[in-house]
């Protein structure tokens, strides 16, 4: 009798976990969609009328194009800041990394909502950026940090960090060091060693840190709400509202689902640039 | 002998009943009372269960902390089966559950207590246990003369330092709704409302996503002053936060929490028995000392404390002193009013 290759997996093995995304995943989300496409909250008729009420409504518009652009910002924020940090990590002696590596992932280990809660004290109209900028007589008045747009993107890209700089880490200490001194040896200068040697290898590392922070960002619905306040409306928000307040189910699912075909063609965007971005590696 | 296969099925047979515990009491469940969370949780533990064990020989009885809406949502998800037997909802939300057929009618004939409770409490639908008024709150360290009015949160002295909540809550339609009225609007009109929210718009330093984030917002002195509800205050207070509650001259808004018993409950007699401990003037009286501060329904209640001092010395004052509204007609165009929030109200 032949035994079964080693290496050889059973399929039947991933049958619980396929069963666990079938009846928790799958099935609440078809029944996500069959329930956008009533057009009555009692949910007895069908039509498209839930979808036509947010496409051709031009401020349900502008609430999906703000919070993308709100990702957008924290994204870029995040890769900015993140960058650095990441390099710095690669580059320090192993001591330092263990340092580093927890205040790295120091945010992480608390809840979202005492970080947030922590922005709150920093950007009030007593906290602390707003008492420093009086006392050094920068400012005669508290300045309105919170409840802004800026507000929200630091808050949102501190909260977010981890997940952009641990796959730039991943990314940058793959980098064969030999790498950048043949490129200086060939004569390149520092900055164009990093625009052609070190930038298109980490490109896989930006374009998963920049997924990850993205989809956290968007979707944010606990520090949107609490540094945004009542008045500033992204989707989750909205959708809570139309939800929990309205009990309009049928609008909230459209509004999910319109959320989360927007969320897959920004994740499909990332993927096809990413690909680009490979190709542009090893070409 | 026990093959593993036995053994396995013993296991999984375990595991199951201990993730959904429901499975092995679907006969016989014990009551379910869904109360609000926070301090309304803490206050019904303490003494409206201890209550209804008396009441009931040791009956079992499990609280269940929820939001109104989800309350709703978990009985509307089986109907025929709730697992909830008495709900406690705001007065929007008590509306729906009532609309959308949740709720039994109440035993009204064989109460004790109904015929006690004032006027505004009663309900065929359900009766309300206790009140919650929403007033002015202020921060008594930087505000030296207490506000007497709602007008007085448009004062110029107060730019960028008043809080308010968005229409989600029961707190911030209620202001909207105050405001309109005292502007000569009504519930069916709230655009006064909506003009006044306007001029409000310098003196804004918040509008909080919710009531809990509003009060923690007078800690953290991002705001001085603004509508609060007294328990909320209360809570703070007790804390040592700097704040004070004033039931403004126009009235304070006063808004009836009703308790419900719901329709296909298998706990009928006991959820009755629990509704008539919430009523009964023993429990109240005892909610309405500190830490609860929960005004009182039951007219047999002696009415002292905080309670007194702050809102009403008897009944008859608390008739006169509170504002309530007709949430039937704010219900019906409250989702217009917070899509014109969500658009208009930018600071």
């Amino acid at each position: 009798m032949r035994s079964a290759p080693v290496t050889a997996y059973d399929l039947k093995l991933a049958l619980p976990l396929a069963g666990f995304f079938a009846l928790f995943f799958v099935a609440p989300l078809l029944i996500l969609i069959l329930v956008s496409f009533y057009t009555d909250t009692s949910l007895t008729q069908f039509g498209l009328a839930q979808y036509a009420r947010f496409l051709l409504d031009p401020f349900s518009l502008s609430v999906l194009v703000s919070t993308l652009w709100l990702g957008v910002k924290v994204t870029l924020l995040c890769l900015l800041l993140g960058f650095p940090l990441a390099w710095t990590f690669v580059r320090s002696p192993r001591l330092a990394q263990g340092v580093l590596m927890l205040i790295i992932v120091l945010p992480l280990l608390t809840s979202v909502v005492v970080r947030t809660f922590a922005w709150i004290v920093i950007l009030g109209r007593q906290g602390i950026v707003n008492n420093l900028l009086l006392s050094l007589g920068l400012a005669d008045t508290p300045l309105r940090l919170l409840y802004t747009d800026g507000g929200v993107v630091v808050a949102l890209a501190q909260v977010q960090m981890p997940l952009m700089v641990l796959p730039l880490i991943t990314a940058l200490s793959r980098i064969d060091p030999n790498l950048r001194d043949a490129s200086s040896a060939l004569g390149a200068g520092a900055w164009r060693s990093f625009v052609k040697v070190i930038l298109p290898l980490t490109l896989p590392g930006i374009m998963a840190g920049c997924l990850l922070t993205f989809a956290a960002a968007i979707t944010a619905f606990i520090t949107q709400s609490l540094v945004g306040g009542g008045q500033m409306l992204f989707m989750p928000m909205y959708l809570y509202q139309q939800s929990s307040t309205l009990s309009n189910w049928p609008f909230a699912a459209a509004i999910s689902i319109i959320f989360l075909v927007a969320v897959l063609g920004a994740v499909t965007l990332f993927n096809l640039l990413g690909r680009l971005s490979r190709g542009y590696a090893q070409g | 002998m026990i093959d593993r296969r036995q053994m396995m099925t013993t296991a999984l047979t375990l595991g199951a009943m201990h993730a959904f515990p429901q499975l092995t009491q679907a006969q016989a469940r014990r009551l379910v009372f869904a109360t609000f969370t926070g301090s309304w949780e803490e206050a019904h533990r303490d003494v409206l269960v201890p209550a209804f064990r008396k009441a009931s020989n040791n009956a079992d009885i499990a609280l269940d902390p929820l939001l109104s809406v989800d309350q709703i949502a978990k009985v509307t998800a089986a109907r025929a089966n709730p697992p909830i037997d008495v709900m406690l909802h705001d007065p929007g939300p008590a509306l729906v559950a009532i609309d959308q057929d949740l709720v039994d009618d109440y035993p009204v004939a064989q109460s004790a207590h109904y015929k006690d409770l004032i006027a505004d409490a009663q309900g065929a639908k359900g009766p309300a246990p206790f009140f919650q008024v929403v007033g002015i709150t202020y921060n008594p360290d930087k505000i030296k003369t207490p506000p007497t009015s709602w007008n007085d949160i448009w004062k110029p002295e107060y730019k960028g330092r008043v809080g308010i909540t968005n229409l989600n809550s029961t707190l911030g339609t209620g202001f909207l709704v105050e405001i309109a009225r005292s502007r000569g609007g009504s519930e069916a009109n709230v655009d006064a409302g909506f003009k006044a929210i306007e001029e409000l718009k310098p003196n804004l330093g918040a509008v909080a996503a919710n009531p809990g984030q509003l009060a923690t917002l007078y800690q953290q002195g991002q705001i001085d002053i603004g509508p609060g509800n007294f328990n909320a205050i209360q809570i703070l207070k007790a804390r040592g936060v700097a704040v004070e509650f004033v039931a403004p001259k126009e009235g304070a808004i006063a808004f009836k929490t009703t308790i419900h018993l719901v329709k296909n409950s298998p706990n009928k007699e006991l959820a009755f028995k629990l509704i008539e401990a919430s009523l009964s003037p023993e429990v109240q009286a005892k909610l309405m000392e500190s830490p609860y501060l929960i005004v009182p329904t039951n007219t047999k209640v002696k009415i002292g404390g905080e309670v007194a001092k702050a809102l009403a010395k008897d009944h008859d004052e608390m008739k006169k002193k509170f504002v309530f509204q007709d949430w039937a007609a704010i219900n019906k165009q409250r989702s217009a009013w917070i899509e014109k929030f969500n658009r208009d109200i930018k600071i």
